[in-house]
């Protein structure tokens, strides 16, 4: 059965089953992963994906079901119906009507014409340039190429017809060093238009290894900080559950009810931009046209981030942050390219100024650490001391610990170092940062 | 439940560019997942996750292939695109495999399939009027409810014809105290390998909604955790995930078979206190991380991994014994049919030991009292691991004198087995889904009340008094 059949097959049955109006998500794709370890390939991968999502609106309740076996559509309406009969609250959840979408120049990724064998070479090319950096390299722990395509349409009973692909392009390394006792990892990864780039990617993950060796613990205490960028982003990460209109809603967001005051410092400005080259896309997960803003405008809080739902709950437009994990998912919120606008100094000239203080280079533990509702995070970091501005000497064996509001309110100084991070779930986008202090547990 | 015959011509078109060994995993899965909030039912979904994986050896070398569709032709599609990794498709496997057919399953008195929202929502709804009953400063009660029923059919040239039924069940209660803008949350997620008959003979629900409650309005009143390295008492159940992290994933055969891991060569030598012993145990039976057959149709074991202090062994899949030249575990599992499968914990414990749960805090003199670990996570090369204590308490003079909160504890694994100086005379798990190579899968963490001689612990807070 085709999605096209299935689609229509569902809303019939649905309409007669009582169900005001009845949606489906669609979304298929293709992947392709390959690890080098050794000079062979040691993890192959290579998928085709195809899903539906069935979302019923029956007596003013939401009901979902999901399939990978696209056949019988009238029972996967009949458990979405069931699990609408379920629902207690009273929150209406709109379903998006027919919108009209600015048109999007996206570019395939880099490893998107190559061929496997292309692939496999590059992957391959990849953990040689590692290994022949340093003798010091003994081995690659990761060494990976991957490319995913997919395509998501969504159509329901309201009008609404929207299709979009994406794809996304990566690669990355993980070497291994050891200098007597001491064995070190790095990390680098590339994506997007520089994908293929892997001899400097390698280089970079090298240099990330070697730059960590000698590395320990400073004494505990507070500390002048400058978070690197991917440093922040996975803060970002953590903590981008805070702006979601759902969380707040749900009483678990300490930006309930703050728009219109400062919640960071005025240094800080944070913009949702769909838009973004790096991952641009006309609507968002219930079809929803996408719309760029800034979240936080010079420290103040503009918007919390909306899909049909929250908006319709607080009295708002849809920001078009509804999100679907995965067409398995209901609709949710988040973010779509979240980035922390960069300020005008170079990473080297915030090193100069700051004087003694410490650079985190890398956190751990991100899922652990952090507790969204409190803003707290204690993690394990990495980085660099700083003494009279230049670097002295790596740092490992640490935790730092605070609370992200506070540490945004704390920034002191930002760079023009803008760097994305690896995409998990979602596209984050940051700068260098400085806060003025932070507590750090080291020796 | 796909034939002999299909099978057999799938295996081969992905033997056909030389590869020693193929395997074809077949699911069909079913979830049901509903969320309540604040004593109101806020969403439920049901889940269908069916696809087939292709997966391929020669020596050492691996690929794997999936797709959704389970027709002859996608699944001969899909065995040719496992087989393009190895190189051109011109050998014609020879002789025929004797297949042995065995079927497996858990047996259940209800089904998932069998019961209705309606009784998840009742087993919800106590879960959520016990935690609201703690305190007038739980602000929030979040249940989720998960049940699933996995159906898989596993067929490779080492014989195996293997059908195996995997029921599981979850509840999860998080609950949030808040006070004068600040919040602080508590849990509790008990889950097993039954039926929804779990929920009257081994998993009570209010208790669960207590337990994350209490948590949450204990750290509400608790200072930030001093910085230090001083004394850590862990406590049994989820206090296991300290070994889980810093041990365990260092013991499975993708860290060890690739030299990546601080445990490489240490078989038969001591990489631990004389007090601690260890076990990952797949056959316990209806236990969240237990097993009837891994994800490569071999049945579960128990496997000794440290017996006083001594490397007894690792957990080791197909692959890694080639790799590593040693006899497989039992221990090969993957989330579903989108992961080629690789060596994971099922019950991983530390074995009960003889040391009073009192005298081990009453002679720390200063230092942590871990209740309740939250998650952590550890880097296998170096061995060096960091999680978070969700319910800690402050010991003075050997005697508990305040909650803390926002504690971690960091170290190597590797010196922390060498510096646990008491085992408790009790040991218990707790459940958690453990994310790697293969994916998400459910695993067991476990221990009894131990005590590690020095931690760094990592807070924020000054001395307290």
């Amino acid at each position: 059965m085709t999605n096209a059949e299935f689609s229509k097959l569902a809303a019939a049955y649905a309409k007669e089953a009582g169900c005001e109006n009845c949606e489906t998500f669609y979304a298929n794709g293709e992947s392709f992963e390959v690890n080098a370890n050794g000079g062979e390939i040691d993890r192959y991968s290579v998928s085709r994906e195809a899903g539906v999502s069935v979302r019923v609106s029956y007596q003013g309740r939401d009901g979902y079901a999901y399939t990978e076996r696209i056949e019988e559509p009238e029972k996967l309406v009949d458990h979405a119906i069931d699990n609408a009969k379920c629902i207690e609250t009273d929150d209406l959840h709109p379903m998006q009507g027919k919108s009209e979408y600015r048109t999007i120049d996206r570019r395939p990724s880099a490893l998107a014409p190559l061929s496997e064998q292309e692939r496999i070479a590059l992957a391959k090319r990849m953990e040689e340039v590692a290994l022949a950096e340093d003798p010091r390299v003994k081995r690659v722990v990761y060494c990976t190429v991957a490319y995913e395509a997919g395509r998501v349409a969504i159509e329901n009973t309201r009008g609404l017809n929207a299709a979009k692909e994406s794809d996304v392009s990566y690669t990355y390394v993980m070497p291994s060093v050891q200098d007597g006792d001491e064995v070190q990892t790095g990390f680098a990864f590339r994506m997007g238009a520089n994908a293929a780039d892997v001899e400097g990617c390698a280089k970079e993950a090298v240099a990330d290894a070697l730059n960590k060796l000698g590395a320990k613990p400073v004494e505990s205490g507070e500390y002048r900080v400058l978070f690197r960028p991917y440093a922040i982003c996975d803060l970002l990460t953590a903590f981008s559950p805070m702006l979601s209109a759902d969380e707040a809603q749900k009483g678990c967001s300490l930006l309930a009810g703050k728009e219109g005051q400062s919640v960071a410092s005025g240094l800080v400005t944070i913009t949702d931009d769909p838009f973004d080259a790096i991952a641009p896309r006309a609507f968002d997960g219930e079809g929803t046209p996408s719309v760029k803003k800034p979240v936080v405008e010079n420290g103040t809080l503009r918007t919390l981030l909306h899909n049909l739902k929250t908006a319709a709950k607080a009295g708002v437009e849809s920001t078009g942050n509804a999100s679907r994990i995965s067409a398995a998912s209901t609709v949710g919120v988040a973010p779509t390219v979240l980035r922390i606008e960069p300020g005008e100094k170079s990473p080297e000239a915030l090193v100069a100024e700051m004087k003694d203080g410490l650079i985190i280079v890398e956190l751990e533990g991100l899922h652990a650490g952090v507790d969204t509702i409190s803003g707290d995070f204690s993690l394990k970091a990495a980085g660099l001391l700083v003494k009279d501005g230049a670097i002295a000497r790596p740092v490992s064996g640490i935790t730092v610990a605070g609370n992200f509001i506070s540490l945004m309110k704390n920034v002191s100084a930002i760079g023009n170092d803008l760097k994305y991070a690896l995409p998990t779930g979602g596209y984050f986008a940051s700068p260098s940062l400085v806060v003025a202090k932070l507590s750090v547990a080291g020796s | 439940m796909i034939d002999e015959s299909t099978a057999r011509a799938i295996l081969s078109e992905a033997q056909k560019s030389g590869a020693d060994y193929a395997e074809l995993f077949l699911e069909d899965r079913e979830n049901n997942l509903a969320e309540m909030l604040d004593g109101k039912v806020e969403s439920a979904n049901y889940t269908r996750i069916c696809g087939a994986g292709v997966r391929v050896l020669k020596g050492t070398l691996s690929a794997y292939a999936y797709s959704a569709d389970t027709s002859k032709q996608a699944l001969l599609d899909t065995a040719r695109a496992a087989a393009a990794a190895l190189g051109e498709a011109k050998f014609s496997p020879g002789g025929s495999v004797a297949f042995s057919m065995k079927r497996y399953g858990t047996k259940v008195e209800r089904a998932f399939d069998a019961i209705g929202n309606a009784d998840r929502v009742r087993l919800m709804r106590e879960a959520a009027l016990a935690a609201r009953g703690v305190s007038d400063e739980v602000t929030q009660i979040h249940v989720r409810y998960g049940d699933s029923t996995q159906r898989v059919t596993i067929v490779s040239t080492d014989g195996v014809f293997a059908f195996d039924e995997r029921p599981r069940t979850r509840l999860f209660v998080r609950a949030v105290a808040m006070k004068n803008g600040e919040a602080q949350t508590g849990f509790e997620g008990p889950g097993c390998c039954r039926g929804f008959e779990a929920y009257r003979d081994s998993i009570d629900a209010a208790e669960t909604g207590r337990i994350a409650a209490e948590m949450a309005v204990t750290m509400l009143h608790a200072p930030e955790c001093p910085a230090g390295y001083l004394p850590v008492v862990i406590d049994g159940g989820f206090g296991g995930v300290i070994f889980h992290e810093a041990c365990g994933h260092s013991l499975e055969a993708t860290s060890v078979g690739r030299n990546n891991s601080v445990f490489c060569g240490k078989l038969n030598t001591k990489i631990a206190a004389d007090c601690v012993s260890a076990v990952d145990d797949g056959t316990m039976p209806g236990e969240w991380g237990s097993i009837n057959i891994d994800d490569e149709g071999t049945p579960g074991q128990r496997n000794v991994l440290i017996e006083n202090g001594i490397l007894k062994g690792y957990l080791i899949d197909k692959l890694g014994s080639r790799r590593m030249g040693m006899p497989i575990t039992g221990s090969s599992r993957r989330q579903g049919y989108m992961f080629a499968p690789t060596s994971r914990m099922t019950n991983t414990f530390i074995c009960e030991g003889t040391d009073s749960e009192e005298e081990m805090i009453a002679t720390m003199g200063e230092g942590l009292f871990a209740r309740k670990m939250g998650g952590g996570s550890v880097n296998p090369p170096t061995g060096e691991f960091n999680f978070s204590v969700a319910e800690g308490y402050w010991v003075k003079n050997g005697k508990i004198v305040s909650p803390v909160r926002g504690a971690t504890l960091i170290g190597k694994g590797s010196e922390v087995l060498k510096l646990i100086d008491r085992v408790g005379p009790k040991m218990w798990m707790s459940q958690g889904m453990c994310g790697s190579l293969s994916g998400s899968v459910p695993t067991n963490v476990g221990q009894p009340r131990i005590r590690v001689s020095g931690m760094t612990i990592g807070g924020k807070g000054g001395a307290i008094e």
